[in-house]
Protein backbone atom coordinates (compact mmCIF):
# COMPACT_ATOMS: atom_id res chain seq x y z
CA UNK A 1 0.00 0.00 0.00
CA UNK A 2 1.72 3.17 -0.83
CA UNK A 3 1.31 5.66 2.14
CA UNK A 4 0.03 8.72 1.27
CA UNK A 5 2.66 11.73 2.21
CA UNK A 6 0.11 13.67 4.10
CA UNK A 7 -2.15 12.49 7.09
CA UNK A 8 -4.63 14.43 6.38
CA UNK A 9 -5.63 16.54 3.08
CA UNK A 10 -9.05 18.21 3.30
CA UNK A 11 -10.57 20.93 1.06
CA UNK A 12 -13.92 23.30 1.63
CA UNK A 13 -14.81 20.94 5.25
CA UNK A 14 -17.68 22.97 6.18
CA UNK A 15 -19.92 22.29 9.32
CA UNK A 16 -23.18 24.11 10.69
CA UNK A 17 -25.03 23.51 13.66
CA UNK A 18 -28.46 25.02 14.12
CA UNK A 19 -27.13 27.84 15.72
CA UNK A 20 -24.45 29.15 12.95
CA UNK A 21 -21.72 27.47 11.38
CA UNK A 22 -19.13 25.72 13.07
CA UNK A 23 -16.71 25.59 10.34
CA UNK A 24 -16.41 27.45 7.23
CA UNK A 25 -14.39 25.93 4.23
CA UNK A 26 -11.43 24.72 6.42
CA UNK A 27 -8.84 23.94 3.94
CA UNK A 28 -5.40 22.53 4.87
CA UNK A 29 -3.20 19.38 5.07
CA UNK A 30 -0.58 17.83 7.80
CA UNK A 31 2.40 16.44 6.86
CA UNK A 32 3.43 12.57 8.00
CA UNK A 33 5.01 13.30 11.36
CA UNK A 34 4.27 17.01 11.43
CA UNK A 35 2.94 18.61 14.56
CA UNK A 36 0.09 21.12 13.43
CA UNK A 37 -1.32 23.55 16.24
CA UNK A 38 -4.98 24.49 15.70
CA UNK A 39 -4.92 27.81 17.28
CA UNK A 40 -8.33 30.09 17.76
CA UNK A 41 -10.20 31.47 20.51
CA UNK A 42 -13.51 29.39 22.11
CA UNK A 43 -15.54 29.02 19.68
CA UNK A 44 -13.13 29.05 16.90
CA UNK A 45 -13.95 25.20 15.67
CA UNK A 46 -11.13 23.32 16.66
CA UNK A 47 -12.81 20.58 18.43
CA UNK A 48 -15.92 20.68 15.36
CA UNK A 49 -12.68 20.50 13.24
CA UNK A 50 -11.33 17.15 15.11
CA UNK A 51 -14.76 15.32 14.93
CA UNK A 52 -14.87 16.07 11.08
CA UNK A 53 -11.63 14.97 10.46
CA UNK A 54 -11.96 11.40 13.08
CA UNK A 55 -15.16 10.76 11.33
CA UNK A 56 -17.45 11.45 14.33
CA UNK A 57 -19.20 14.35 12.60
CA UNK A 58 -20.45 14.11 9.03
CA UNK A 59 -19.15 17.13 7.25
CA UNK A 60 -22.07 19.59 5.19
CA UNK A 61 -19.43 20.38 2.52
CA UNK A 62 -16.34 19.29 1.35
CA UNK A 63 -13.81 16.19 1.39
CA UNK A 64 -11.38 14.97 3.87
CA UNK A 65 -8.85 12.62 3.86
CA UNK A 66 -7.47 11.05 6.62
CA UNK A 67 -4.83 8.40 6.45
CA UNK A 68 -5.57 7.62 3.50
CA UNK A 69 -9.74 7.20 4.02
CA UNK A 70 -12.44 9.71 3.59
CA UNK A 71 -13.54 9.77 7.24
CA UNK A 72 -16.79 9.83 7.04
CA UNK A 73 -17.39 6.70 4.58
CA UNK A 74 -14.21 5.19 6.68
CA UNK A 75 -14.88 6.06 9.92
CA UNK A 76 -14.08 2.29 11.64
CA UNK A 77 -11.10 2.13 9.57
CA UNK A 78 -10.04 5.54 10.40
CA UNK A 79 -10.55 5.61 14.24
CA UNK A 80 -8.68 2.08 14.41
CA UNK A 81 -5.50 4.48 13.54
CA UNK A 82 -6.34 7.39 15.35
CA UNK A 83 -5.88 8.56 18.99
CA UNK A 84 -8.01 11.49 20.54
CA UNK A 85 -7.77 13.15 23.48
CA UNK A 86 -11.21 14.93 24.33
CA UNK A 87 -11.34 18.72 25.56
CA UNK A 88 -12.26 16.72 28.90
CA UNK A 89 -11.50 13.70 29.76
CA UNK A 90 -14.10 11.35 29.22
CA UNK A 91 -13.19 8.73 31.97
CA UNK A 92 -15.67 6.58 33.26
CA UNK A 93 -15.63 7.29 36.98
CA UNK A 94 -17.13 3.75 37.87
CA UNK A 95 -13.83 2.00 37.10
CA UNK A 96 -10.27 2.80 37.92
CA UNK A 97 -7.80 4.13 36.13
CA UNK A 98 -6.67 0.58 34.26
CA UNK A 99 -10.07 -0.49 34.06
CA UNK A 100 -10.64 2.25 31.81
CA UNK A 101 -7.58 1.54 29.73
CA UNK A 102 -8.55 -2.20 29.33
CA UNK A 103 -12.03 -1.34 27.80
CA UNK A 104 -10.65 0.87 25.15
CA UNK A 105 -7.96 -1.31 24.35
CA UNK A 106 -10.74 -4.69 24.04
CA UNK A 107 -12.71 -2.24 22.00
CA UNK A 108 -9.98 -1.89 19.97
CA UNK A 109 -9.50 -5.69 19.44
CA UNK A 110 -6.96 -6.12 21.97
CA UNK A 111 -6.76 -9.13 24.10
CA UNK A 112 -7.70 -8.07 28.02
CA UNK A 113 -3.91 -9.22 28.97
CA UNK A 114 -2.34 -7.23 26.26
CA UNK A 115 -4.37 -4.24 27.08
CA UNK A 116 -4.07 -4.37 30.48
CA UNK A 117 -0.11 -5.00 29.65
CA UNK A 118 -0.29 -1.71 27.60
CA UNK A 119 -2.06 0.10 29.92
CA UNK A 120 0.09 -0.68 32.77
CA UNK A 121 3.18 0.73 30.85
CA UNK A 122 1.31 3.99 30.00
CA UNK A 123 -0.03 4.71 33.39
CA UNK A 124 4.24 4.51 34.57
CA UNK A 125 5.24 6.49 31.92
CA UNK A 126 2.65 9.23 33.07
CA UNK A 127 3.82 8.60 36.51
CA UNK A 128 0.50 6.96 37.52
CA UNK A 129 1.10 3.57 37.97
CA UNK A 130 0.47 3.79 41.87
CA UNK A 131 -2.73 4.83 41.02
CA UNK A 132 -3.58 2.61 38.24
CA UNK A 133 -6.14 0.45 40.47
CA UNK A 134 -7.87 3.26 41.76
CA UNK A 135 -11.20 4.62 40.88
CA UNK A 136 -11.15 7.09 38.92
CA UNK A 137 -13.62 9.18 40.69
CA UNK A 138 -11.72 11.02 43.31
CA UNK A 139 -8.67 12.06 40.56
CA UNK A 140 -7.55 15.60 39.96
CA UNK A 141 -8.14 17.19 36.89
CA UNK A 142 -4.49 16.33 36.05
CA UNK A 143 -4.26 12.76 36.81
CA UNK A 144 -7.40 12.50 34.57
CA UNK A 145 -5.57 14.07 31.72
CA UNK A 146 -3.08 11.70 32.22
CA UNK A 147 -5.21 8.53 32.44
CA UNK A 148 -7.15 9.78 28.94
CA UNK A 149 -3.76 10.72 27.68
CA UNK A 150 -2.39 7.10 28.14
CA UNK A 151 -5.83 5.81 27.01
CA UNK A 152 -5.41 8.04 23.46
CA UNK A 153 -1.87 6.63 23.01
CA UNK A 154 -2.92 2.87 23.68
CA UNK A 155 -2.79 1.39 20.68
CA UNK A 156 0.35 3.23 19.40
CA UNK A 157 -1.89 5.21 16.94
CA UNK A 158 -0.62 7.07 13.87
CA UNK A 159 -2.43 10.22 13.96
CA UNK A 160 -3.55 11.85 17.50
CA UNK A 161 -5.85 14.63 18.15
CA UNK A 162 -5.09 16.37 21.07
CA UNK A 163 -7.73 18.66 22.12
CA UNK A 164 -6.04 20.92 24.98
CA UNK A 165 -3.86 18.19 26.08
CA UNK A 166 -1.89 20.37 28.89
CA UNK A 167 -5.49 22.60 30.55
CA UNK A 168 -5.58 21.41 33.66
CA UNK A 169 -1.91 20.22 34.13
CA UNK A 170 0.58 21.88 36.64
CA UNK A 171 3.69 23.01 35.24
CA UNK A 172 6.00 19.84 35.57
CA UNK A 173 3.03 17.45 33.75
CA UNK A 174 2.42 20.50 31.35
CA UNK A 175 6.51 19.90 30.34
CA UNK A 176 6.17 16.16 30.56
CA UNK A 177 3.55 16.33 28.49
CA UNK A 178 5.03 18.87 25.77
CA UNK A 179 7.89 16.67 25.86
CA UNK A 180 6.43 13.52 24.88
CA UNK A 181 3.83 15.50 22.56
CA UNK A 182 7.66 16.30 20.67
CA UNK A 183 9.17 13.45 21.27
CA UNK A 184 6.03 11.15 19.55
CA UNK A 185 6.39 13.05 16.50
CA UNK A 186 10.17 13.10 15.89
CA UNK A 187 11.05 9.87 17.56
CA UNK A 188 7.99 8.45 16.80
CA UNK A 189 7.07 9.72 13.27
CA UNK A 190 3.62 9.71 14.65
CA UNK A 191 1.68 12.86 13.05
CA UNK A 192 -0.27 15.10 15.79
CA UNK A 193 -3.14 17.73 15.33
CA UNK A 194 -2.64 19.57 18.90
CA UNK A 195 -5.85 22.23 19.43
CA UNK A 196 -4.69 24.42 21.67
CA UNK A 197 -4.87 28.11 23.66
CA UNK A 198 -1.56 27.81 25.23
CA UNK A 199 1.20 29.53 22.56
CA UNK A 200 4.29 28.54 24.12
CA UNK A 201 3.42 24.68 23.68
CA UNK A 202 2.55 25.36 19.83
CA UNK A 203 5.43 27.14 19.63
CA UNK A 204 7.40 24.65 21.11
CA UNK A 205 6.08 21.84 19.23
CA UNK A 206 4.31 22.78 16.35
CA UNK A 207 5.93 22.94 12.95
CA UNK A 208 2.85 24.79 11.30
CA UNK A 209 -0.22 26.36 13.12
CA UNK A 210 -3.56 27.00 11.89
CA UNK A 211 -5.33 30.10 13.12
CA UNK A 212 -9.11 29.29 13.09
CA UNK A 213 -11.22 31.87 14.04
CA UNK A 214 -15.45 31.78 14.03
CA UNK A 215 -14.69 28.94 11.96
CA UNK A 216 -12.81 30.59 9.35
CA UNK A 217 -9.29 29.39 9.06
CA UNK A 218 -7.20 32.86 9.20
CA UNK A 219 -3.75 32.07 8.73
CA UNK A 220 -2.01 28.68 8.04
CA UNK A 221 2.16 28.01 7.76
CA UNK A 222 4.82 28.36 9.84
CA UNK A 223 5.47 30.70 12.43
CA UNK A 224 8.33 32.80 10.30
CA UNK A 225 5.78 32.74 7.19
CA UNK A 226 3.10 34.26 9.36
CA UNK A 227 4.96 36.48 10.62
CA UNK A 228 6.43 37.75 6.76
CA UNK A 229 3.01 37.48 6.30
CA UNK A 230 2.06 39.82 9.02
CA UNK A 231 4.87 41.61 9.64
CA UNK A 232 6.22 44.02 6.41
CA UNK A 233 8.14 46.08 9.19
CA UNK A 234 11.40 45.11 11.41
CA UNK A 235 11.21 46.61 15.48
CA UNK A 236 13.79 48.30 17.28
CA UNK A 237 13.44 48.22 21.10
CA UNK A 238 15.80 51.58 21.93
CA UNK A 239 17.48 51.91 25.38
CA UNK A 240 17.99 55.47 26.09
CA UNK A 241 17.93 55.57 29.97
CA UNK A 242 14.73 57.20 30.13
CA UNK A 243 12.03 57.53 27.64
CA UNK A 244 11.96 59.26 25.08
CA UNK A 245 11.00 63.10 24.80
CA UNK A 246 9.00 64.42 22.37
CA UNK A 247 11.15 66.21 20.21
CA UNK A 248 13.06 63.46 19.73
CA UNK A 249 10.24 60.48 18.94
CA UNK A 250 9.01 63.97 16.28
CA UNK A 251 12.74 63.74 14.69
CA UNK A 252 12.86 60.25 14.20
CA UNK A 253 9.53 60.28 12.86
CA UNK A 254 11.03 62.69 10.13
CA UNK A 255 13.65 59.72 8.67
CA UNK A 256 13.08 58.16 5.66
CA UNK A 257 13.08 54.39 7.08
CA UNK A 258 11.19 55.01 9.94
CA UNK A 259 7.59 53.69 9.94
CA UNK A 260 6.45 55.20 13.47
CA UNK A 261 8.45 55.18 16.48
CA UNK A 262 6.75 54.82 20.04
CA UNK A 263 7.84 55.98 23.81
CA UNK A 264 8.46 53.10 26.11
CA UNK A 265 9.40 53.74 29.89
CA UNK A 266 13.47 52.97 29.00
CA UNK A 267 13.02 54.48 25.25
CA UNK A 268 11.63 53.75 22.27
CA UNK A 269 10.21 51.19 20.37
CA UNK A 270 10.73 52.13 16.48
CA UNK A 271 9.32 50.66 13.33
CA UNK A 272 11.81 50.11 10.28
CA UNK A 273 12.30 48.94 6.89
CA UNK A 274 15.23 46.72 7.56
CA UNK A 275 18.01 46.28 9.59
CA UNK A 276 19.95 48.47 7.68
CA UNK A 277 17.98 51.24 9.06
CA UNK A 278 19.46 50.78 12.35
CA UNK A 279 22.41 53.18 12.43
CA UNK A 280 20.77 56.05 10.91
CA UNK A 281 17.93 55.68 13.64
CA UNK A 282 21.34 55.91 16.48
CA UNK A 283 22.85 58.91 14.49
CA UNK A 284 19.98 60.68 14.61
CA UNK A 285 19.09 60.30 18.40
CA UNK A 286 22.87 60.94 18.72
CA UNK A 287 22.69 64.35 16.66
CA UNK A 288 19.98 65.22 19.58
CA UNK A 289 21.46 64.60 22.28
CA UNK A 290 20.23 61.52 23.49
CA UNK A 291 22.71 58.94 25.09
CA UNK A 292 22.10 55.33 23.65
CA UNK A 293 22.63 51.96 25.47
CA UNK A 294 21.12 49.55 23.95
CA UNK A 295 19.50 48.64 20.14
CA UNK A 296 17.24 45.37 20.28
CA UNK A 297 15.88 44.26 17.18
CA UNK A 298 12.68 42.70 18.50
CA UNK A 299 11.58 39.83 16.52
CA UNK A 300 7.53 39.25 16.75
CA UNK A 301 6.74 36.40 19.39
CA UNK A 302 3.61 33.50 18.69
CA UNK A 303 1.62 35.77 21.10
CA UNK A 304 2.25 38.84 18.86
CA UNK A 305 1.43 36.64 15.61
CA UNK A 306 -1.71 35.57 17.06
CA UNK A 307 -3.38 38.42 18.53
CA UNK A 308 -2.35 40.22 15.50
CA UNK A 309 -4.06 37.32 13.51
CA UNK A 310 -7.12 38.20 15.92
CA UNK A 311 -7.39 41.49 15.46
CA UNK A 312 -7.03 41.06 11.84
CA UNK A 313 -9.47 38.41 11.77
CA UNK A 314 -11.69 40.17 14.01
CA UNK A 315 -12.48 42.78 11.13
CA UNK A 316 -10.28 45.84 13.38
CA UNK A 317 -7.09 47.13 11.85
CA UNK A 318 -4.23 45.64 12.43
CA UNK A 319 -1.65 47.04 9.99
CA UNK A 320 1.18 45.33 11.35
CA UNK A 321 2.21 46.36 14.72
CA UNK A 322 1.55 43.90 17.36
CA UNK B 1 -22.68 1.62 6.84
CA UNK B 2 -25.41 -0.88 7.23
CA UNK B 3 -23.42 -3.39 5.35
CA UNK B 4 -20.76 -5.74 7.61
CA UNK B 5 -21.00 -8.73 10.25
CA UNK B 6 -20.94 -7.68 13.62
CA UNK B 7 -17.78 -6.73 15.34
CA UNK B 8 -17.72 -9.11 18.55
CA UNK B 9 -14.92 -7.86 20.22
CA UNK B 10 -16.35 -4.27 20.48
CA UNK B 11 -19.54 -5.80 21.43
CA UNK B 12 -18.55 -7.80 23.99
CA UNK B 13 -15.90 -5.06 25.41
CA UNK B 14 -18.93 -3.08 25.85
CA UNK B 15 -21.14 -5.59 27.09
CA UNK B 16 -18.65 -6.67 29.74
CA UNK B 17 -17.63 -2.61 30.79
CA UNK B 18 -21.54 -1.69 31.42
CA UNK B 19 -22.68 -5.32 33.13
CA UNK B 20 -19.59 -4.73 35.80
CA UNK B 21 -20.69 -1.38 36.49
CA UNK B 22 -24.30 -2.19 37.01
CA UNK B 23 -22.48 -5.06 39.66
CA UNK B 24 -20.57 -2.71 40.85
CA UNK B 25 -24.00 -0.27 41.51
CA UNK B 26 -25.90 -1.29 44.63
CA UNK B 27 -28.49 1.25 43.93
CA UNK B 28 -29.12 -1.38 40.39
CA UNK B 29 -28.51 -4.71 41.70
CA UNK B 30 -30.40 -4.21 45.07
CA UNK B 31 -33.85 -3.34 43.31
CA UNK B 32 -32.83 -6.16 40.46
CA UNK B 33 -32.21 -8.09 43.71
CA UNK B 34 -35.11 -7.38 46.01
CA UNK B 35 -37.56 -6.78 43.44
CA UNK B 36 -38.02 -10.07 41.87
CA UNK B 37 -37.65 -12.03 45.30
CA UNK B 38 -40.63 -9.91 46.40
CA UNK B 39 -42.62 -10.34 43.09
CA UNK B 40 -41.38 -13.97 42.24
CA UNK B 41 -40.68 -15.63 45.21
CA UNK B 42 -42.39 -14.23 48.27
CA UNK B 43 -45.79 -12.72 47.05
CA UNK B 44 -46.81 -15.93 45.01
CA UNK B 45 -45.45 -17.94 48.33
CA UNK B 46 -47.97 -15.95 50.29
CA UNK B 47 -51.02 -16.17 48.48
CA UNK B 48 -50.31 -19.48 47.68
CA UNK B 49 -50.44 -20.47 51.28
CA UNK B 50 -53.54 -18.12 51.37
CA UNK B 51 -55.04 -20.36 48.59
CA UNK B 52 -54.83 -23.51 50.84
CA UNK B 53 -58.24 -22.12 52.71
CA UNK B 54 -60.71 -23.85 51.15
CA UNK B 55 -63.24 -21.35 52.05
CA UNK B 56 -62.68 -19.25 49.49
CA UNK B 57 -65.32 -19.79 46.63
CA UNK B 58 -63.64 -19.21 43.08
CA UNK B 59 -66.52 -19.87 41.32
CA UNK B 60 -67.92 -16.36 41.38
CA UNK B 61 -64.14 -15.44 39.89
CA UNK B 62 -64.27 -18.05 37.60
CA UNK B 63 -67.73 -16.59 36.37
CA UNK B 64 -66.05 -13.28 34.90
CA UNK B 65 -63.95 -14.96 32.80
CA UNK B 66 -65.29 -16.38 29.30
CA UNK B 67 -65.98 -19.88 30.02
CA UNK B 68 -64.00 -21.46 27.24
CA UNK B 69 -61.07 -20.38 28.60
CA UNK B 70 -62.26 -21.59 32.32
CA UNK B 71 -62.13 -25.12 31.51
CA UNK B 72 -58.09 -25.36 32.65
CA UNK B 73 -59.10 -24.71 35.58
CA UNK B 74 -62.80 -26.64 36.20
CA UNK B 75 -61.51 -30.12 34.81
CA UNK B 76 -59.94 -30.41 38.10
CA UNK B 77 -61.03 -31.60 41.60
CA UNK B 78 -62.52 -29.07 43.68
CA UNK B 79 -59.81 -29.07 46.46
CA UNK B 80 -56.77 -27.85 43.21
CA UNK B 81 -58.86 -25.48 41.86
CA UNK B 82 -57.62 -22.48 43.76
CA UNK B 83 -53.90 -23.60 44.09
CA UNK B 84 -53.61 -24.15 40.71
CA UNK B 85 -55.68 -20.78 39.29
CA UNK B 86 -53.45 -18.61 41.95
CA UNK B 87 -49.89 -20.28 41.41
CA UNK B 88 -50.92 -21.99 37.58
CA UNK B 89 -52.16 -18.59 35.92
CA UNK B 90 -53.00 -15.55 38.43
CA UNK B 91 -49.28 -14.59 39.05
CA UNK B 92 -48.20 -15.36 35.07
CA UNK B 93 -48.57 -11.45 34.72
CA UNK B 94 -45.35 -10.67 37.19
CA UNK B 95 -42.92 -12.90 34.94
CA UNK B 96 -43.87 -10.18 31.95
CA UNK B 97 -43.53 -7.30 34.41
CA UNK B 98 -40.82 -7.83 36.19
CA UNK B 99 -38.02 -8.63 33.16
CA UNK B 100 -39.99 -5.79 31.32
CA UNK B 101 -39.03 -3.04 34.68
CA UNK B 102 -35.17 -4.68 34.66
CA UNK B 103 -35.14 -4.09 30.87
CA UNK B 104 -36.18 -0.64 31.10
CA UNK B 105 -34.31 0.89 34.09
CA UNK B 106 -31.18 -0.66 32.36
CA UNK B 107 -31.98 0.53 29.48
CA UNK B 108 -32.93 4.04 30.03
CA UNK B 109 -29.36 4.44 30.99
CA UNK B 110 -27.67 3.20 27.65
CA UNK B 111 -26.68 6.10 26.14
CA UNK B 112 -28.19 8.87 28.75
CA UNK B 113 -25.94 7.97 30.70
CA UNK B 114 -22.93 7.99 28.83
CA UNK B 115 -23.96 11.36 28.14
CA UNK B 116 -24.66 12.13 32.17
CA UNK B 117 -21.19 10.76 32.94
CA UNK B 118 -19.09 12.50 29.92
CA UNK B 119 -18.19 9.26 28.43
CA UNK B 120 -19.95 9.48 25.08
CA UNK B 121 -17.68 11.56 23.55
CA UNK B 122 -14.91 8.99 24.05
CA UNK B 123 -17.25 6.32 22.78
CA UNK B 124 -17.71 8.06 19.95
CA UNK B 125 -14.08 8.40 18.61
CA UNK B 126 -13.61 4.73 19.38
CA UNK B 127 -13.78 2.38 16.37
CA UNK B 128 -16.92 0.51 16.97
CA UNK B 129 -19.25 1.03 14.60
CA UNK B 130 -23.24 2.88 15.05
CA UNK B 131 -24.77 -0.67 14.83
CA UNK B 132 -22.32 -2.46 16.91
CA UNK B 133 -23.03 -0.14 19.93
CA UNK B 134 -26.72 0.21 19.57
CA UNK B 135 -26.71 -4.22 19.70
CA UNK B 136 -24.11 -3.98 22.94
CA UNK B 137 -26.64 -1.61 24.31
CA UNK B 138 -29.24 -3.40 23.66
CA UNK B 139 -27.60 -6.81 25.24
CA UNK B 140 -26.72 -4.84 28.33
CA UNK B 141 -30.46 -4.48 28.83
CA UNK B 142 -31.67 -7.51 27.77
CA UNK B 143 -29.20 -10.42 29.20
CA UNK B 144 -29.60 -9.30 32.78
CA UNK B 145 -33.81 -9.12 32.61
CA UNK B 146 -33.95 -12.45 30.50
CA UNK B 147 -31.72 -13.83 33.82
CA UNK B 148 -33.97 -12.38 36.61
CA UNK B 149 -36.74 -13.84 34.27
CA UNK B 150 -35.35 -17.61 34.19
CA UNK B 151 -33.50 -17.97 37.27
CA UNK B 152 -36.78 -16.24 38.97
CA UNK B 153 -38.87 -18.84 37.62
CA UNK B 154 -36.95 -21.24 38.84
CA UNK B 155 -37.03 -20.43 42.21
CA UNK B 156 -40.75 -19.93 41.75
CA UNK B 157 -41.43 -23.19 40.64
CA UNK B 158 -39.75 -24.67 43.38
CA UNK B 159 -41.27 -22.38 46.25
CA UNK B 160 -44.70 -22.96 44.10
CA UNK B 161 -44.35 -26.74 44.14
CA UNK B 162 -43.55 -26.91 47.85
CA UNK B 163 -46.48 -24.26 48.82
CA UNK B 164 -48.61 -26.36 47.01
CA UNK B 165 -47.75 -29.87 47.77
CA UNK B 166 -49.86 -30.50 50.55
CA UNK B 167 -53.19 -30.19 48.14
CA UNK B 168 -51.56 -31.50 45.28
CA UNK B 169 -48.96 -33.94 46.28
CA UNK B 170 -47.01 -33.95 43.06
CA UNK B 171 -45.20 -31.11 41.06
CA UNK B 172 -47.18 -29.63 38.87
CA UNK B 173 -45.30 -26.80 37.60
CA UNK B 174 -43.56 -25.67 35.18
CA UNK B 175 -46.34 -26.70 32.31
CA UNK B 176 -46.40 -26.35 28.83
CA UNK B 177 -47.35 -22.81 29.40
CA UNK B 178 -45.11 -21.55 31.33
CA UNK B 179 -42.58 -22.56 29.46
CA UNK B 180 -43.54 -20.62 26.29
CA UNK B 181 -44.27 -17.77 28.47
CA UNK B 182 -40.49 -17.80 30.03
CA UNK B 183 -38.88 -19.27 27.29
CA UNK B 184 -40.50 -17.02 24.36
CA UNK B 185 -43.01 -14.95 25.74
CA UNK B 186 -41.11 -12.68 28.47
CA UNK B 187 -37.67 -12.31 26.81
CA UNK B 188 -40.07 -10.72 23.47
CA UNK B 189 -41.18 -8.65 25.87
CA UNK B 190 -38.11 -7.66 27.88
CA UNK B 191 -36.99 -7.10 23.75
CA UNK B 192 -40.23 -3.86 23.05
CA UNK B 193 -39.34 -2.53 26.47
CA UNK B 194 -35.66 -2.40 25.32
CA UNK B 195 -36.89 -1.16 21.52
CA UNK B 196 -38.15 1.93 23.28
CA UNK B 197 -36.00 2.38 26.24
CA UNK B 198 -32.65 2.22 24.60
CA UNK B 199 -34.57 4.94 21.93
CA UNK B 200 -35.56 7.22 24.84
CA UNK B 201 -32.24 7.00 25.65
CA UNK B 202 -30.80 8.43 22.96
CA UNK B 203 -32.67 11.20 22.64
CA UNK B 204 -33.07 12.52 26.64
CA UNK B 205 -30.04 13.91 28.31
CA UNK B 206 -29.79 12.19 31.63
CA UNK B 207 -31.06 8.80 33.20
CA UNK B 208 -33.33 10.46 35.13
CA UNK B 209 -35.22 11.56 32.31
CA UNK B 210 -34.64 8.53 30.44
CA UNK B 211 -36.70 7.09 33.43
CA UNK B 212 -39.25 9.55 33.33
CA UNK B 213 -40.05 9.49 29.96
CA UNK B 214 -39.66 5.74 29.65
CA UNK B 215 -41.98 5.15 32.19
CA UNK B 216 -44.56 6.90 30.46
CA UNK B 217 -44.56 5.02 27.21
CA UNK B 218 -44.06 1.47 29.04
CA UNK B 219 -46.69 2.11 31.53
CA UNK B 220 -48.85 1.15 28.68
CA UNK B 221 -47.57 -2.34 28.60
CA UNK B 222 -47.41 -3.40 32.06
CA UNK B 223 -50.98 -2.52 32.13
CA UNK B 224 -51.57 -5.03 29.09
CA UNK B 225 -49.59 -7.39 30.83
CA UNK B 226 -51.30 -7.31 33.85
CA UNK B 227 -54.79 -7.46 32.41
CA UNK B 228 -54.10 -10.25 29.22
CA UNK B 229 -51.64 -12.77 30.53
CA UNK B 230 -53.69 -14.68 32.94
CA UNK B 231 -56.15 -14.77 30.48
CA UNK B 232 -53.33 -15.93 27.16
CA UNK B 233 -52.21 -18.91 29.53
CA UNK B 234 -56.04 -20.44 30.33
CA UNK B 235 -56.54 -19.96 26.34
CA UNK B 236 -53.18 -22.69 25.72
CA UNK B 237 -49.83 -23.05 24.30
CA UNK B 238 -50.64 -22.17 20.93
CA UNK B 239 -52.15 -18.40 21.42
CA UNK B 240 -49.75 -17.96 24.32
CA UNK B 241 -46.73 -18.90 21.03
CA UNK B 242 -48.53 -16.38 18.77
CA UNK B 243 -48.28 -13.80 21.15
CA UNK B 244 -44.62 -14.29 21.68
CA UNK B 245 -44.58 -14.05 18.17
CA UNK B 246 -46.08 -10.93 17.93
CA UNK B 247 -44.43 -9.44 20.45
CA UNK B 248 -41.14 -10.47 18.87
CA UNK B 249 -42.17 -9.14 15.39
CA UNK B 250 -43.22 -5.56 17.52
CA UNK B 251 -39.60 -5.77 19.15
CA UNK B 252 -37.85 -6.58 15.67
CA UNK B 253 -39.61 -3.37 14.14
CA UNK B 254 -38.65 -1.27 17.30
CA UNK B 255 -35.38 -2.68 17.43
CA UNK B 256 -34.77 -1.91 13.80
CA UNK B 257 -35.77 1.39 14.09
CA UNK B 258 -34.15 2.23 17.09
CA UNK B 259 -30.33 1.30 15.51
CA UNK B 260 -31.53 3.34 12.49
CA UNK B 261 -32.29 6.60 14.69
CA UNK B 262 -28.87 6.30 16.62
CA UNK B 263 -26.01 7.24 14.49
CA UNK B 264 -22.68 8.67 15.72
CA UNK B 265 -23.70 12.17 13.92
CA UNK B 266 -26.61 12.10 15.49
CA UNK B 267 -25.48 12.00 18.96
CA UNK B 268 -22.46 14.09 18.17
CA UNK B 269 -24.22 16.71 17.06
CA UNK B 270 -26.08 17.26 20.27
CA UNK B 271 -22.97 16.98 22.66
N1 LIG C 1 -22.88 19.91 18.84
C1 LIG C 1 -23.03 21.23 18.63
N2 LIG C 1 -24.25 21.78 18.58
C2 LIG C 1 -24.40 23.09 18.36
N3 LIG C 1 -23.39 23.94 18.18
C3 LIG C 1 -22.15 23.46 18.22
C4 LIG C 1 -21.90 22.08 18.45
N4 LIG C 1 -20.56 21.87 18.45
C5 LIG C 1 -20.02 23.08 18.22
N5 LIG C 1 -20.96 24.03 18.09
C6 LIG C 1 -20.71 25.45 17.82
O1 LIG C 1 -19.72 25.54 16.84
C7 LIG C 1 -18.76 26.53 17.16
C8 LIG C 1 -17.37 25.90 17.22
O2 LIG C 1 -17.30 25.06 18.35
P1 LIG C 1 -16.03 24.21 18.73
O3 LIG C 1 -16.40 23.39 19.90
O4 LIG C 1 -15.53 23.51 17.54
O5 LIG C 1 -15.01 25.34 19.18
P2 LIG C 1 -13.56 25.21 19.83
O6 LIG C 1 -12.63 25.93 18.92
O7 LIG C 1 -13.26 23.80 20.14
O8 LIG C 1 -13.75 26.05 21.16
P3 LIG C 1 -13.09 25.85 22.60
O9 LIG C 1 -11.76 26.48 22.56
O10 LIG C 1 -14.01 26.60 23.49
O11 LIG C 1 -13.06 24.39 22.89
C9 LIG C 1 -19.21 27.15 18.45
O12 LIG C 1 -19.90 28.33 18.16
C10 LIG C 1 -20.14 26.13 19.04
O13 LIG C 1 -21.13 26.74 19.80
MG1 LIG D 1 -12.89 22.80 21.85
Amino acid sequence: MGEPERAIDCDGLTRSFPAGVALDALTLDVRRGEVLALLGPNGAGKTTTMRLLNGVLQPDRGTATVLGLDPWTDGEAVRHRTGVLTENAGLDERFTALENLEFVGRLRGMGGDEARRRGGELLERFGMSDRADVRVQGFSTGQRKRVALARALLHDPELLFLDEPTSGLDPAATRDVVELIGSLASDHGRTVVLCTHFLGEAGKLASRMAVLFRGVLHAFGTPEELARDLWSAFEVRLDLGAAASGPLLARLGELGPVHGAAPTSSGALVRLEQRDDIPAVVAACVAAGAEVYAVEPRDPNLEDLYFAIEARAAGTVAAGAP
Amino acid sequence: MSAGRLDHAAIRAVLRKDLTAIGRSKAVVLPMLVVPIILLVLLPASVGLAAQDRSIDIDRFLSLLPSGLTEPITGRPPDEQLIVLVLGYLVAPLFLIVPLMVSAVIAGDAFAGEKERKTLETLLHLPARDRDLYVAKLLVGFLPSVAVAWVGFALYCVVANLVAWPVMHRPFLPTAQWAVLILWVAPAVAAVGLGIMVRVSIRVSNTQEAQQLGGAVVLPLVILAVGQTTGLMLAGTGPTFLVGCAAWALAAWLNVRGARAFTRERMAARL
